[in-house]
C-alpha cells in the first residue's frame, strides 16, 4: 500500500520541477502568478488579453473570442543566483497544460494543469565548530524541499451581455511534497523526511467587459475573484531522525536506529488561497495595448501546525503590474507582422503570516509570440528578469525563459455547409 | 495533412519537454539561524566505578594451556566432542552394529609451534559417570568443576612431530584409546553422551604448552578418530576405515596468580585473571527529547600504562543490578549480569578507550531502561593473558567520563 503510494508520490514530484528559492522553504512556498507564456511575456497575472486580441488563456471570460480550439502547453527554464554566489541554480518543468475549446464566438470550455505553489528548495548552512569539552566538534546542515500542489483546472464561459462576459472555473487541488532536513557530523548524516499530501478545490469567477468603445480606442476591464471551497487538507508521514550510515538518502537496514517510527498525520485547512484581481486595458487602432492589473492574495487557512523547513509561511500577496502587447495578425502576408510582441513590469510583495517579514519581487518581462498555419497556431517566448529578496536577507537575481505551444484546430466552429 | 504532420510534431516535442523536466542544483549557502534540527551536548560524570575478580572464563579462547605460565597455573583442559563425524555424519551408535568392529580411537591436539623442544608426557581420562553433561564452557572453572568425577588415566602421550610435506611439519599430541572406550560412547541407554575429555600433564613442569581449541581461526581443532573394520559376512571383511568427530566444546582450567595492589585500585580487566570492572554513571533524570537522535554516547577511559599494546579489545553492557562500589572483591561467580541486547566491543585507541553506549543510552534517555552502571570485560579475542587497567574516579585528570553527543528535530 504504502509502495504504491510512494509511487504516486514520485510521479507528483515529478511534474513540478522549478529551480529552487530559499523562500520556498516558507510553508508550502510562493504561490505562481503567471502560467501561460503569453500572460509571462507580459509579466501579467492572466487577467488581460495577452495572446490574442480579447483573449487571456489564463481569463476564461475571454476563451469565447478564440478563433479555434486549442492545446495549449508553457514550459519554463529558470535560473536563479543567490547574493554572490558564483554558481547558478536552473530547474524547468511545465507551467501549464491547457485545452480550450470556444463554441460559436459565445461560449466556451477549457480543462487545464497547472502548478499552483513553488516548493523547491535547496540549502545548506554554513559549517559550524563547537568545542564539547576538548573534542571539536563541526557540523552543518542541508535542507531540501520539493513538489508542490497542483491544479487540475476546469472552466467555462457564458456571455453576460454583448459586452460582457463571465468566466467560471473550478480547481481540483493535488499533489504532494517531500522535504528532507539533515544535519553533517564529522561528515555523518542525520537526516529525517516529511512526506506531505494535499486535496483541496477553489473556484474562480472571472469578469470581462467592454467599458469604452471609440473609434481609436477600446477600454476593457477584467475582474477575478477566487475562493477557497474545499481548504487544503492532506496527510503528512513524518519520519524520525535516523544516521544514514551509507549516504544513501533512505533509510534501510544499513542504518540506526534499526528501526523508525512514521507519524501519520492527518491535517487539515492548511492552505485556503482567495484572491481579488483587477485588470484594464486600453486597446489603440494600431494594435496596441497598455493594459495594468492589482491582485491581493491571502491564505485564509487555520492550521499552521504543519511541517515546513522554515516554520513561517505566506500569508498574503500583492500584485501591481503593467505592460504593452501589439498583437500580430493571423493573416498577414509579412512574417514581421505576425509577430505579436510583449512587455510588462510588476512588483510583487508576499508577508510572512507569523514573522511579518516581507518578501519582495520585482521583474521586467519581454515576450514575442509568432501566428503560423492557417488555424491559429502560435509559438510563444518570454524572457523574464528580475530580483527577490527580504529586507536583510537574501536577494535572487531571477532570470527565466518561457516556452509555450498553442494548437489550434477546427471544433465546434459554423462551417459553410456542402453544396 | 501537412498540418496534421506538424501539429503532431510539435505535440510530441512538447511531451517529450515534459517528460525530459530536469534540475542542476547547487546548494545554497544560508546562515544557520532559524533553521530546524539542532545539535546537542551533554556531559555525565562517572560517579562510582571499581574493579572485581571472578573466576576465568576460559571457553572461548584460542588455545588450551598446559603448565605454567607467569604464575598462572593451567590444571587440565576439558574436551568434548561432536556426536556425528565429519564425513557421513555417523553417529555413535553406528558402532553398535554387530558387524561393526572398532579397533582403536585416538585423540589429537595441534601442538602451537612446530617443534619439539619438550619431552613432557600428557594423560587423558574421561566420564564414564559423567551423565549427559560434564562441563559448561561459558560456566565451569577451578572453582566450581570437580576434577574427582574423571575416570582412571586411559592414556598416555607425548608430542610428536608429523611431516605434512619436505618443508612443513606439525607437532600433535596423540592419545591412542582402547576400543572400550567406545563402548561407553555407544550406549544408546543415554542418548546425549557426553563424550567428554580431561587432558592434563602427566608431572608438573614450570613450562607452557599451548594447543589449538575449538575457538582457533586458522588451525586445527581437537579430533577424535574411530578406526574400524565392517564385516560384509561372517567371512567378509572390508578394509580398516575411520570416522572423524571434531570438538565442540573445550576449556582450560586454571588458578590465576594473586591479584596485584594495581590491579584492585585502577579499573583492570583481563580474561585469565577473571579480572572485569563495573562503573555508574550519573545521568540523573535526563531525558533526551522525543524525536531525538543520539550520535555518540561514548564512556572514555584513560590506560594507565602509556606504552603501545596489540590490538585490544573491550566488552561492555549495561547491569541489570545494582554494584558494590565498596571495595575490590574477588567473587566465586560473577554477581552482576548483563543485558545482553547492548553489547559493544570497544577497541582500545592511543590508550584511550571510548566506548559507545548510545544504544542503551537512547533506552535510558526515554525512561525505557533504568540506569544500573555499566560492565566492562576483556574480548575473548584477546591475549587471555593481558591485563589493561584504566584510571578510575580517584584520578584528577584522566578520569573517566561519558559524553553525549545528540541531534533534535
Amino acid at each position: 500500500m504504502f509502495s504504491s503510494n510512494r509511487t504516486i508520490i514520485f510521479l507528483l514530484l515529478l511534474g513540478v520541477l522549478n529551480a529552487q528559492s530559499v523562500f520556498n522553504a516558507y510553508g508550502l512556498g510562493l504561490s505562481k502568478s503567471t502560467h501561460h507564456t503569453a500572460s509571462a511575456g507580459a509579466g501579467s497575472i492572466g487577467l488581460v488579453p495577452t495572446f490574442h486580441p480579447g483573449v487571456s488563456f489564463d481569463n476564461p471570460a475571454t476563451w469565447p473570442g478564440l478563433q479555434f480550439t486549442y492545446v495549449s502547453g508553457s514550459y519554463s527554464n529558470r535560473s536563479i543566483e543567490i547574493g554572490s554566489q558564483v554558481s547558478s541554480n536552473y530547474g524547468n518543468g511545465f507551467d501549464k497544460i491547457q485545452f480550450v475549446i470556444p463554441i460559436q464566438n459565445r461560449f466556451a470550455i477549457g480543462l487545464s494543469l497547472k502548478p499552483v505553489n513553488d516548493h523547491n528548495a535547496y540549502f545548506k548552512t554554513d559549517s559550524t565548530r563547537i568545542n564539547f569539552q576538548g573534542r571539536d566538534l563541526i557540523f552543518n546542515k542541508e535542507f531540501r524541499s520539493g513538489g508542490g500542489i497542483l491544479a487540475g483546472s476546469f472552466g467555462f464561459a457564458i456571455p453576460m451581455n454583448d459586452r460582457m462576459g463571465l468566466g467560471l472555473s473550478f480547481d481540483k487541488l493535488f499533489g504532494s511534497s517531500r522535504d528532507e532536513e539533515s544535519l553533517i557530523l564529522n561528515s555523518v548524516h542525520y537526516r529525517l523526511f516529511n512526506i506531505k499530501t494535499y486535496s483541496g478545490s477553489v473556484f474562480n469567477i472571472n469578469f470581462a467587459g467592454k467599458f469604452y468603445d471609440a473609434k481609436n480606442v477600446i477600454v476593457t476591464g477584467y475582474a477575478r475573484i477566487s475562493m477557497t471551497r474545499e481548504p487544503v487538507s492532506g496527510t503528512q508521514y513524518q519520519f524520525d531522525l535516523f544516521e544514514d550510515i551509507n549516504d544513501n538518502y533512505s533509510f534501510d537496514t544499513d542504518d540506526y536506529p534499526a528501526t523508525i517510527d512514521v507519524d501519520t498525520v492527518k491535517v487539515s485547512n492548511i492552505y485556503a488561497p482567495s484572491s481579488f484581481s483587477l485588470g484594464l486595458n486600453a486597446g489603440f487602432n494600431n494594435d496596441l495595448n497598455v493594459f495594468g492589473e492589482f491582485q491581493l492574495w491571502t491564505d485564509q487557512a487555520i492550521n499552521g501546525k504543519y511541517t515546513s523547513i522554515y516554520k513561517d509561511q505566506i500569508g498574503s500577496k500583492s500584485h501591481v503590474g503593467g505592460g504593452l502587447v501589439k498583437f500580430g495578425k493571423m493573416g498577414a502576408r509579412s512574417w514581421q507582422d505576425r509577430i505579436t510582441m510583449r512587455f510588462g513590469i510588476f512588483k510583487e510583495s508576499y508577508l510572512l503570516k507569523n514573522s511579518g517579514r516581507k518578501i519582495n519581487e520585482d521583474g521586467i518581462t519581454v515576450g514575442f509570440g509568432y501566428k503560423f498555419a492557417a488555424t491559429g497556431n502560435q509559438l510563444d517566448i518570454a524572457y523574464r528578469t528580475g530580483a527577490r529578496f527580504m529586507t536583510n536577507d537574501y536577494i535572487e537575481s531571477i532570470q527565466e525563459i518561457t516556452i509555450g505551444l498553442s494548437l489550434g484546430d477546427i471544433w465546434f466552429l459554423r462551417r459553410r455547409a456542402k453544396q | 495533412m501537412n498540418i496534421n504532420i506538424l501539429n503532431t510534431t510539435l505535440g510530441v516535442c512538447l511531451v517529450g519537454l515534459l517528460a525530459l523536466s530536469a534540475c542542476e542544483e547547487a546548494a545554497i549557502p544560508v546562515g544557520v539561524d532559524n533553521t530546524p534540527i539542532t545539535l546537542d551536548t551533554i556531559s555525565f560524570p562517572v560517579v562510582k566505578a571499581i574493579a572485581y575478580q571472578s573466576p576465568p572464563e576460559m571457553g572461548k579462547t584460542e588455545y588450551l594451556y598446559f603448565g605454567k605460565q607467569d604464575g598462572f597455573d593451567f590444571q587440565y583442559n576439558l574436551i568434548k566432542f561432536d556426536s556425528t563425524s565429519v564425513t557421513a555424519n555417523t553417529p555413535f551408535s553406528y558402532f553398535n552394529d554387530s558387524l561393526v568392529v572398532v579397533d582403536s580411537l585416538r585423540l589429537s591436539l595441534r601442538f602451537d609451534k612446530d617443534s619439539i623442544a619438550s619431552d613432557a608426557k600428557f594423560q587423558l581420562r574421561y566420564f564414564p559417570s559423567g551423565g549427559d553433561s560434564v562441563f559448561n564452557e561459558l560456566e565451569s572453572n577451578y572453582l566450581n568443576f570437580n576434577q574427582a568425577i574423571a575416570s582412571e588415566i586411559i592414556s598416555t602421550a607425548q608430542m610428536e612431530a608429523d611431516s605434512i610435506d619436505t618443508n612443513k611439519t606439525e607437532v600433535y599430541l596423540n592419545f591412542t584409546l582402547d576400543s572400550s572406550i567406545v563402548n561407553a560412547f555407544r550406549d544408546t541407554s543415554v542418548l546425549e553422551y557426553n563424550r567428554s575429555f580431561l587432558v592434563e600433564l602427566a608431572n608438573e613442569s614450570s613450562e607452557s604448552f599451548y594447543f589449538h581449541s575449538t575457538d582457533i581461526q586458522a588451525g586445527k581443532q581437537p579430533e577424535l578418530t574411530v578406526f574400524y573394520r565392517q564385516f560384509l559376512s561372517d567371512t567378509v571383511v572390508l578394509d580398516t576405515t575411520s570416522r572423524s568427530y571434531l570438538a565442540v566444546a573445550d576449556i582450560s582450567i586454571i588458578t590465576p596468580p594473586p591479584i596485584s595492589y594495581e590491579d584492585s585500585t585502577t579499573l583492570s580487566v583481563s580474561i585469565a585473571k577473571g579480572l572485569k570492572s563495573i562503573v555508574f554513571v550519573d545521568m540523573g533524570d535526563w531525558t533526551l527529547p522525543s524525536k531525538s537522535i543520539v550520535s555518540s554516547a561514548q564512556i572514555i577511559f584513560n590506560r594507565v600504562e602509556s606504552d603501545s599494546i596489540a590490538q585490544f579489545k573491550v566488552i561492555s553492557h549495561p547491569m541489570t543490578s545494582d554494584g558494590d562500589y565498596e571495595r575490590f572483591a574477588s567473587y566465586t561467580d560473577d554477581p552482576y549480569d548483563e543485558d545482553l541486547n547492548y553489547f559493544t566491543s570497544t577497541i582500545l585507541i592511543d590508550n584511550v578507550l571510548k566506548i559507545n553506549h548510545r544504544k542503551v543510552a537512547t533506552e535510558i534517555g526515554h525512561k525505557n531502561f533504568t540506569n544500573l552502571g555499566f560492565k566492562l570485560q576483556s574480548s575473548f579475542s584477546n591475549d587471555p593473558f593481558t591485563t589493561v587497567k584504566f584510571y578510575g574516579i580517584n584520578n584528577t585528570d584522566s578520569y573517566p567520563v561519558m559524553r553525549v553527543i545528540y541531534v533534535l528535530q
